[in-house]
């Protein structure tokens, strides 16, 4: 054993996530996920919109290019959620009770980056439920 | 000291001024050019919207420093991790999200009326430095020019096609309904309307130059026979000189080169570069809103706009008599 293995806590068997994420390194930019999906469905919806209305209004209904766009709302939406759920369970709140994760070990990193990733999903998903409600509400390019 | 004199002694010098002046400063919702006054089902709507953001803000204001008032004087010990969680669960998160969502579902409900399709005149409006160039677009594919007036037929939805010729402006008639801006080299389209006959005020709402502030409209909503009647009388040419010192003035306008800038139809002048004067004498307002209609308006315009209009593209004609100048009014009031 050497003298860092012997200075680390204990800690349970890393499983090849939890490794990953143990560096930094790799794992910041994880967390920017939920929030990419959410600008690409801004820049999708409103990209799509504006050229259908402006070139293409006579060619197709609107309602195929809504419906089409509901549908990757609602991909976008469950990959988001499930985004969330992962970061969630990095978080490891419910085990460890601790909300904010100070100690700066390899492990509270791991965790705050959980956190962090978990409320960042949140944020994107309530974005990209807001950004889809004037497709929703508005059926015409007026 | 009593409570009541204690209280009394809390308000600030001139509180009872302020609550005074509160009537007036109400009575100021009224008017040409108030928000609050609804003139059409844009207006109103617009109205509505106002009243539910500010009862919200109202009722957000009162809560947010009743929390305040709570957290910091009615119950200041600490407050337990569980509580401070829920808080900002609650407060912070839920609360919000849901609020906004209601208010965007609540914003986006109204858009489609209010960007209905027009079924009423179609209006091409240019913005210039600092005055409108109004052309109503007829069913026979003729057009109808005239400057710094709308007139609009009540119960019908108009057509604006707004352009303007060198800077930004915005079109906006507050009583009637939301604002427009106008785009050099882009047509944007907004769609108003009015139902109720009167006579409204229009202002640009966007900042395009020294005179910006005197770049303003009357917008007429009248009875739709009423507009079909005045509109084909737009569309005549100008009426002959009634006086011989109008005649004088018809001649002056020729000799002295007005017609190089404005249009006077029926008559040489042919100018495109200022407001179409042949029916100026009928409108409601000189210059944009500036100055009223009367003969005196007229020779005031005339002899040095930029006193009226800092920046006005026309020059001052103060090297003609007064009654040269007076002559042109009495030709230009004539105009009707």
């Amino acid at each position: 054993m050497d003298r860092d293995d012997h200075d680390r806590e204990p800690q349970p068997q890393p499983h090849g996530d939890e490794r990953e994420f143990s560096e930094e390194r790799e794992s910041l930019w994880r967390i920017a996920f939920a929030p990419t999906i959410w600008a690409f469905h801004f820049i999708i919806s409103y990209a799509a919109v504006s050229v259908y209305c402006f070139k293409f209004g006579a060619l197709f209904d609107m309602n195929t290019l809504r419906f089409a766009l509901i549908a990757m709302t609602a991909l976008m939406l469950a990959a988001i959620a499930w985004i969330g759920w992962r970061a969630f369970l990095r978080w490891d709140v419910r085990d460890t009770g601790e909300f904010t994760n100070p100690e700066g070990s390899a492990e509270d990193r791991h965790q705050f980056l959980g956190h962090a990733g978990f409320l960042l999903a949140i944020v994107s998903f309530i974005g990209v439920v807001y950004d889809t409600l004037p497709l929703i509400l508005l059926g015409s390019c007026r | 000291m009593t409570r009541d004199t204690r209280a009394r002694r809390a308000l600030p010098p001139g509180s009872s001024r302020l609550l005074l002046a509160s009537p007036l400063l109400l009575a100021a919702c009224e008017g040409r050019q108030s928000v609050l006054v609804d003139g059409g089902a844009d207006a109103r709507i617009l109205t509505d919207l106002f009243v539910v953001m500010l009862v919200g803000a109202v009722v957000l204001w009162f809560g947010m420093n009743g929390l305040f008032y709570w957290a910091t004087r009615r119950s200041p010990a600490p407050h337990s991790q569980r509580v401070a969680n829920w808080l900002v669960v609650l407060g912070g998160i839920l609360f919000p999200t849901v609020t906004l969502g209601a208010l965007l579902v609540y914003g986006l409900t109204l858009m489609p009326e209010l960007r209905a399709t027009g079924d009423g005149p179609v209006i091409r409006v240019t913005g210039e430095q600092w005055w409108w160039r109004v052309e109503y677009e007829r069913e026979d594919g003729s057009t109808v020019t005239t400057a710094n007036e709308i007139r609009l037929p009540a119960g019908e939805r108009s057509t604006f096609l707004l352009d303007s010729k060198k800077v930004i402006h915005s079109f906006w008639v507050p009583s009637l309904g939301g604002k427009m801006d106008m785009f050099p080299g882009r047509v944007t389209e907004m769609t108003l309307g009015p139902e109720k006959p009167g006579i409204y005020r229009g202002q640009c709402a966007e900042f395009c130059g020294e005179s910006h502030a005197w770049m303003a409209f009357e917008a007429e909503v009248m009875e739709p026979d009423a507009f079909e009647a005045w509109l084909d009388a737009e569309a005549e040419p100008a009426a002959a000189p009634a006086t011989p010192e109008a005649g004088r003035g018809a001649a002056l306008f020729l000799t002295q080169g007005c017609g190089a800038c404005h249009t006077v139809r029926g008559t040489p002048a042919m100018g495109r570069v200022g407001p179409d004067l042949t029916h100026v004498g009928a409108r409601h307002s000189l210059a944009a809103g500036r100055l009223g209609t009367g003969v005196e308006d007229f020779a005031r315009w005339v002899a040095n706009p930029g006193a009226w209009k800092p920046g006005a593209e026309m020059p001052a004609y103060d090297h003609l008599s007064d009654a040269q100048i007076g002559a042109i009014a009495a030709y230009l009031e004539g105009l009707e």
